[in-house]
């Protein structure tokens, strides 16, 4: 995971259907512990991209590599080895609602195979960061969007992920809610040096760090800044 | 109330299956000691003009046990209580033998006739009595039992496996969510399955108990006893839980493999 591009992407072609392509003849790079912003018209074809980054759908046509590993024919056990080193957000946060905020933030620890010990102070540590403290043992559905994706946010981070793919992480949340995940998004790529790439409608103003921004029109990945 | 009707539809198939596999082995077994009891008690009955001994008749039925020789005093004592006129004293002296004669197992009706036919073939023996009674009627039926149950048996079987593999098919459903969000940080699949495991575990432990419980139920109660007429050939308690142990593992055995089954399939996000 050390290669310094850690996202290639070469001619690349992405569809549901064949005949129909949603990303095509698309070629960039994303630089390991870079800030990178996907935007573009809905249904431009962002969430496909980032699914195709974590696996969701494989290439048609072209190259995709994640941390060195090729993702164009990969083995499921591969993929969930690729997948310990990524933290995701989704736009509907993705919490497993039979389980406690707790136990949602300590998924990808249990994954890794960390003691309790380990896993439960890790958790403590990052609900306090997503200001969730106390609200440990209510159920996702208990909760509000915000808090929701607050706690997804800690999940996303819990691992200390690589890379963090987030799908528009702040699309419907209050003012409050977005600033706390901004906040981390950035803390984590200034200190910890994670590669983030955020697919979002409207890049923030107030962004501290340096970042790039991509824009998907027809289907196209165009670089901007 | 919905998760009790979930396991519910786990428990009844498996149930099935192991309540039809414990009474083919409940069957066996009471053939078993059937056999035994009924070869104890049963016995043919042989004319002959000379003396017969054990050795002698075993040289040519090697599944005798034993003989006995029917005292003819008393057989006479017999006749003239009947009333029949006869000379007694002169009859005494061109009498044949009589002898029971013990096998080592139950014959069926084929080796019988077999057995008779040896016999009879055996100088100065000139009867043979073999006879049946109601205790060979039963063991008949049970013997019939037992080759339908194999037939039901197998219809159980399929039905049944049908039935949990549906069952575990709709927790892999109500479940995927869970397994899908899993699978995207990365879970193994044994992770990912932990809860259908988890649960087919729960459900063929009720199922092996619940079938326990049945078959103490079957023993205690008397109909069986009347209906085998003695006590001693029936299997007991401790038989049944013995062969509970074997049934939890035939029951896990099939749900496990349903599972390993079901979720082979690739992680799809569920709709
Ligand atoms: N699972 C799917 N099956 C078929 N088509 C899909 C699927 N998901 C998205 N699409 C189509 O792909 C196109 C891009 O969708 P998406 O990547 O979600 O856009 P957005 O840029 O808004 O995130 C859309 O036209 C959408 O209808
Ligand atoms: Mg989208």
């Amino acid at each position: 995971m050390n290669s310094k591009n850690v996202i290639v992407v070469k001619d690349l072609l992405l569809s549901y259907k064949k005949g129909v392509p949603i990303i095509r003849d698309t070629s960039f790079t994303v630089k390991s512990g870079s800030f990178v912003f996907i935007t573009g018209p809905s249904g431009s074809g962002k969430s496909t991209l980032l699914k195709s980054f974590y696996g969701e759908l494989k290439p048609q046509a072209g190259f995709l590599q994640i941390g060195g590993v090729s993702l164009n024919d990969i083995k499921p056990a591969k993929l969930a080895f690729l997948r310990k080193y990524l933290g995701i957000i989704f736009q509907d946060y993705k919490l497993i609602k039979e389980w406690t905020v707790k136990k949602n933030v300590m998924l990808p620890l249990l994954i890794a195979g960390y003691s309790k010990e380990v896993c439960e102070a890790q958790t403590k540590k990052l609900l306090k960061h997503v200001r969730l403290t106390g609200k440990e043992d209510y159920y996702p559905l208990e909760l509000s969007g915000g808090e929701q994706q607050r706690v997804a946010m800690a999940r996303a981070l819990a691992h200390n992920p690589v890379i963090i793919l987030a799908d528009e992480p702040t699309g419907n949340l209050d003012e409050y809610s977005s600033r706390v995940i901004w906040s981390l998004l950035e803390s984590a790529n200034e200190q910890l040096g994670t590669t983030i790439v955020v697919v979002t409608h409207s890049i923030p103003t107030n962004l501290k760090v340096p970042f790039k921004h991509h824009y998907i029109e027809d289907g196209r990945v165009y670089e901007i800044a | 109330m919905r998760s009790l009707k979930n396991h519910l539809s786990l428990i009844i198939p498996l149930f099935a299956i192991l309540f039809a596999a414990e009474f083919y082995f409940v069957i066996e077994k009471i053939l078993k000691n059937y056999e035994v009891y009924l070869s104890r008690d049963y016995s043919i009955v042989v004319v002959s003009q000379k003396s017969l001994t054990l050795e002698e008749l075993k040289a040519y039925e090697p599944s005798i046990l034993k003989i006995e020789e029917l005292d003819s005093e008393r057989i006479i004592e017999r006749l003239k209580k009947s009333g029949i006129e006869l000379n007694y004293s002169e009859l005494k002296n061109f009498m044949p033998k009589f002898y029971k004669i013990y096998l080592e197992s139950f014959p069926d009706e084929e080796s019988l006739r077999k057995i008779k036919g040896t016999l009879l073939e055996i100088e100065g023996i000139s009867r043979v009595e073999t006879f049946t009674k109601t205790h060979e009627k039963i063991f008949h039926f049970l013997s019939f039992l037992k080759n339908i149950s194999k037939f039901f048996l197998l219809i159980i079987f399929v039905t049944s496996v049908m039935l949990v593999f549906k069952q575990i098919e709709i927790w892999n459903l109500e479940h995927s969510e869970r397994m899908y969000i899993m699978a995207l940080f990365g879970a193994p699949l044994w992770m990912r399955t932990a809860i259908l495991v988890k649960l087919s575990v729960i459900d063929t432990f009720i199922s092996t108990l619940l079938v326990y419980f049945a078959y103490l139920y079957l023993l205690n109660s008397n109909y069986l006893k009347n209906l085998l007429g003695t006590e001693e050939i029936i299997v007991t308690s401790e038989d049944i839980f013995s062969d509970s142990f074997w049934l939890f593992i035939l029951g896990l055995t099939i749900s496990l493999f349903n599972v390993f089954i079901v979720s082979m399939r690739e992680p799809k996000q569920p709709v």
